[in-house]
């Protein structure tokens, strides 16, 4: 199973990522992506940056992500392009954060 | 050797005006106020008072600072806002004592060149509240502050506000929030409050037993503190003890009284005659110490040297028995929930924290996760607002160092391992 974590801490939630959170699955269900769960995440670090999205186990991590960029993300997770634009994050926070995920903190 | 502020032990009731005008109350604001404020900081800097709210700052300094900032105005904060789990003594010497903290304030406000100042105490501590506010208005009467202290030039305005009852709100910049009339949120440090405080203005803040030691150190002088504790620390610290001994309270040592003596002496060692497996000297923050450490003296290098802290002086410990990754659950947990939410760091920290523990303890995950702890805490160090960032590390790594069996056990089958 492919996870896509999406942040549900204050900021993220403020600025939006409930709204992103269903407006995803909407996208996933319509694509037929059977294979990808979406999951909240309590908190990626990253809350200046949010609303933040972690794709796992591809490891990408989507930052400032508005509804209207759920489409390219669906379309990535269907196989597409990574969607470079909102790939913006620190790359040692990226890594600590890919880290925990590998060690199973789902 | 006797205390110094409860020098004949708590006592049964509330000491009112005429009974500490009686053990020598306000004579040495009676003096101070014939001398300069720059006296009293250097009196206060002989004696070494090094703060009692859990970082040991030197008060002198502090007081210096305030005094030194540029501006027109200052203001003197005594932070009682004490809602580390386990701590007491703030409210029992408002509670027992109110003068003693009362004249203290007088002091360190004449001191910084304060006209105003804020008692501030935890609004859930009502019967500190009701003393500290009856032996105000006594004060008052009695011309200790108000217009024109004891007939001179110097007047001071004292206001009790209530402290929100949550951790952070005793956090030092975020008591100049709440009393701006703000949430508790700690502000960025620099600038500190010493420069810019209360309504932007020099403030010094601080903690109610800090103050409750000033009127002795100034009226029997900085040579007399001295001879209790050690070069270090002088004077003395209360010490909070809770149910895991036979006899909880809070008990005034020396610095330099070793860990045992509260232990066992004071405390009564712990109950049902069981031993110790972890001394926690600053709960809830501190690293854990194992129980050869116990002769270590209460003092704020000797605890560093050992690996652990002094902080405010709440001793816990760990009974052989107690599982010590529920233990360190539990601190993650409550940092966690008194995390007030502004710094990313801290917020992703804590509940990473938090998480990783859960995962332990349910027997999730393998002995990566183990490694996480060390890789979380180093990436935030320095980072955040306030302390509390730097607060679940000492207790989770000193736990994964001195008990990895506890850790290996609840990995292998998610349970206890002495259960």
């Amino acid at each position: 199973m492919r996870i896509c974590l999406v942040c549900q801490n204050i900021d993220c939630k403020s600025r939006g990522s409930e709204q992103l959170m269903s407006e995803l699955q909407k996208r996933i269900t319509a694509k037929g992506l059977t294979d990808v769960e979406i999951k909240p995440y309590m908190c990626f670090g990253a809350c200046q940056e949010g609303p933040n999205i972690v794709l796992y186990p591809e490891k990408n991590w989507y930052a400032k992500v508005k509804v209207e960029d759920l489409d390219e993300i669906t379309s990535h997770l269907a196989g597409g392009p990574h969607v470079q634009r909102l790939d913006t994050i620190d790359s040692s926070l990226k890594e600590l954060i890919y880290q925990l995920l590998d060690t199973g903190v789902l | 050797m006797e205390g110094i502020l409860f020098s004949r032990g708590v006592p049964e009731e509330r000491k009112g005006l005429k009974n500490y005008l009686a053990c020598g109350g306000y004579e040495a604001l009676s003096r101070v106020i014939k001398a300069s404020p720059a006296e009293v900081i250097q009196q206060i800097t002989d004696a070494g008072l090094r703060g009692r709210g859990g970082a040991g700052f030197p008060t002198g300094k502090k007081w210096a600072f305030t005094r030194e900032a540029q501006g027109e105005s200052r203001y003197l904060i005594m932070n009682g806002g004490e809602d580390e789990p386990g701590s007491k003594k703030d409210r029992m010497l408002l509670e027992y004592l109110p003068h003693l903290v009362i004249e203290g304030v007088i002091l360190a406000a004449y001191a910084i060149g304060a006209s105003k100042a804020y008692l501030y105490i935890n609004g859930r501590y009502e019967a500190a509240t009701n003393s500290t506010s009856d032996a105000l208005r006594e004060a008052k009467a009695a011309s200790y502050c108000g217009d024109h202290v004891l007939g001179g030039d110097y007047s001071l305005d004292i206001e009790i506000i209530p402290a929100p009852h949550n951790y952070v709100a005793g956090e030092d910049t975020a008591v100049l929030e709440v009393i701006e009339g703000k949430i508790p949120q700690p502000r960025q440090k620099p600038p500190f409050p010493v420069t810019v405080g209360l309504f932007g203005k020099p403030t010094a803040v601080n903690n109610v037993e800090t103050l409750a030691n000033v009127a002795p150190i100034m009226l029997h002088g900085s040579d007399w503190y001295r001879k209790f504790g050690t070069p270090d620390s002088p004077g003395t610290m209360i010490f909070s003890l809770n149910d895991d001994v036979n006899h909880p309270g809070i008990y005034e040592l020396p610095f330099g009284t070793p860990l045992r003596h509260l232990i066992e002496n004071c405390g009564g060692g712990l109950k049902n005659n069981k031993k110790i497996k972890a001394i926690m000297p600053a709960a809830p923050s501190s690293a854990f110490l194992p129980p050869e450490k116990i002769d270590t003296p209460l003092d704020h290098n000797c605890m560093r040297d050992a690996g652990s802290a002094l902080g405010c002086g709440v001793v816990r410990l760990v009974s052989e028995g107690t599982c010590i990754v529920e233990e360190v659950l539990k601190i993650s947990d409550f940092f966690t929930a008194e995390c007030c939410g502004q710094c990313p760091a801290c917020r992703m920290e804590t509940n990473t924290l938090s998480m990783l523990m859960k995962k332990v303890q349910q027997g999730q995950g393998g002995d990566a996760i183990l490694e996480q702890f060390g890789k979380v805490l180093a990436f935030n160090k320095g980072k955040g607002y306030c302390n509390l960032i730097a607060m679940p590390g000492p207790p989770i790594e000193s736990a994964l160092k001195l008990f990895p069996g506890d850790f290996a056990a609840h990995l292998a089958t998610g349970k206890c391992p002495v259960i």
